[in-house]
């Protein structure tokens, strides 16, 4: 981390951003009174699985919305790849809490539907869908509508069209929170497997420290609002990981514990 | 015999036993009001004979065609309304989609338009489009279309944000956006408009044959009652229920089918 920082500060950063994401002097408001960034400056290396944790309201969805290029930069410089954020970079996927399926597709139809819209070929699109859709556990649910499929099952659908994008860089806000515990550990399996065979970057969003120690590379806690970044904590746990397996590794829980309070004492601060 | 199997039998059973039923009260009904006419007990001036109407639907509908006649001519009159009237309102939603300037400006004239009773306005229609099938085409479409611009414009406006922001993040043009997303969001709320726009056409329609036609159920409704035809109108009434239904049930199908994934 430090070493990055220091390339950036002496060099010319749009040079060496090219293959990375750099997030420098963030700040954002909304309005007079909602301060929702606060300095928030970020380096997410090629392939790196970053999580971001924080209390509800402190800016997680707001930074990863300027990513995004939903809404526009107020503050500092955001860099994705060597370039400015922009809603609709094929480089870039996103992925909400809520599945957004559209009922009016089937499953299939769902899992393909981003790779469509930018005009990937068809029988590719086809393919990479199904194998997709086998790979999160919904082979036989291909012509499946959504209201048929639980909630889990949807989610699963939307991690196949997230993944279907082939976007070497995917912003998820908080993908799994809407789901119950036990459905939540299986689709982390899912997302691990899925992104373990061909690394991207992953912005992830999460209030569940948990899920962010069992996936991450690094965690990223933000205070409460006006939104810093308090601590930025490398997970050193060996990959491949599996998900049933770490919540019974002891390395995993003394790794909790410690991020656990370096958490307490950066709210504290 | 195992449970699965007895359910559904004793559901048919209850059905069939139903439709018994009915067709039982219904026996009695008109037995009844054949009885009550017959002996002058009510005089049939006021409320027809049954076997009267029976013998006046025979009449019309399969020896001399009179009342089949009509039933085209109303029905004809009753799609052109239709088809008319709802791509007029569906065009208009567009325009209002597309300029939301224009629907402010011209929002009061469209509310003060839908507020007119339709049916005044029907000597007016008579005067501009003649005693023929198009002012009753104007007078149905002119229901029709308020009816589906409304619901139009409602179904284009409640496309999920969440779907759209993702349509965005993908890439997607405004005209993808238009006919993937915002399109198929809007047409189960359009596809209701339309089912209350077919009715109401048919109302629109017969209200203006009612008023003045040369034919239709309408004109024939009104040249019975002015005649004292009672057991002729009665037999007009259970021709238009039966209409009304079969349009109801017709569109049902459709929509079953459009609209699976619901
Ligand atoms: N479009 C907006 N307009 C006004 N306030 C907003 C808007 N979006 C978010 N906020 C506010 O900014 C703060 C941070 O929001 P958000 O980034 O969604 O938090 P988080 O995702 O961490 O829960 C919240 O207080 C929220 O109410
Ligand atoms: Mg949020």
């Amino acid at each position: 981390m430090s070493i990055v920082s220091e390339t950036l500060n002496s060099a010319n950063a749009a040079a060496t951003s090219s293959d990375r994401i750099v997030i420098d002097g963030l700040d954002h408001r909304f309005g007079e009174s909602v301060h929702a960034a606060s300095n928030v400056s970020l380096t997410f290396a090629p392939g790196e699985f970053v999580s971001i944790v924080g209390p509800s309201g402190c800016g997680k969805t707001t930074v990863l919305n300027l990513l995004a290029g939903l809404i526009k930069v107020q503050t500092g410089t955001l860099s994705i790849f060597g370039k400015p954020p922009k809603a609709g970079r094929h480089d870039v996927a996103y992925m909400l809490a809520r599945d957004c399926l559209f009922p009016w597709l089937t499953a299939e139809r769902n899992a393909e539907f981003g790779a469509e819209i930018r005009g990937m070929d068809r029988a590719k699109r086809k393919s990479r869908a199904r194998e997709l859709l086998e790979a999160v556990g919904l082979k036989g649910f291909e012509e499946s509508y959504p209201k048929a499929l639980s909630h889990g099952m949807r989610q699963r659908v939307a991690l196949a069209r997230t993944f279907c994008l082939e976007s070497p860089l995917l912003l998820m806000d908080e993908p799994f929170g809407a789901l119950d515990a036990q459905t939540k550990l299986q689709l982390e399996e899912v997302l691990l497997s899925l992104w373990m065979k061909e690394r991207r970057n992953v912005v992830f969003i999460t209030h569940d420290l948990a899920e962010a120690i069992t996936l991450s590379d690094r965690v990223i806690v933000m205070s409460s609002r006006p939104g810093r970044v308090i601590a930025d904590i490398p997970i050193d746990l060996p990959r491949p990981r599996s998900v049933s397996a770490l919540q019974k590794d002891p390395a995993y829980h003394r790794l909790y514990a410690q991020v656990w309070e370096q958490l307490e004492m950066g709210l504290k601060s | 015999m195992s449970n699965p199997s007895t359910v559904p039998n004793f559901e048919r059973f209850e059905t069939i036993a139903l439709v018994v039923a009915r067709i039982v009260f219904l026996a009695f009904f008109f037995l009844g009001w054949e009885y009550v006419a017959r002996n002058r007990i009510v005089d049939p001036l006021f409320i027809g004979v049954p076997s009267q109407i029976a013998k006046f639907l025979w009449n019309g509908l399969f020896v001399d065609y009179s009342i089949i006649r009509d039933l085209v001519w109303t029905l004809g009159s009753t799609f052109l309304a239709f088809a008319i009237g709802s791509v007029a309102g569906i065009a208009t939603a567009l325009i209002f989609i597309t300029w939301p300037l224009f629907e402010r400006f011209s929002g009061p004239f469209f509310s003060a338009l839908n507020a007119l009773p339709r049916i005044a306005l029907a000597p007016l229609f008579l005067l501009w489009f003649g005693l023929g099938i198009w002012s009753k085409v104007a007078l149905g479409a002119s229901l029709t279309y308020f009816i589906v611009l409304s619901s139009a414009v409602a179904g284009i406006r409640s496309t999920s944000a969440d779907h759209l922001t993702l349509s965005r993040t993908m890439g997607a043009s405004k005209r993808q956006i238009f006919m993937r997303v915002t399109l198929p969001s809007a047409v189960p709320t359009i596809f209701s408009g339309l089912r209350l726009g077919l009715i109401y056409a048919l109302l629109g329609v017969i209200g203006g044959e009612i008023i003045a036609a040369e034919h239709g159920l309408g004109q024939l409704l009104s040249f019975l009652a002015g005649s004292f035809q009672i057991s002729g109108m009665f037999s007009v009434l259970l021709i238009l229920a039966i209409l009304g239904t079969v349009l109801i049930e017709v569109m049902n199908i459709v929509e079953k089918r459009l609209l699976r994934w619901q």
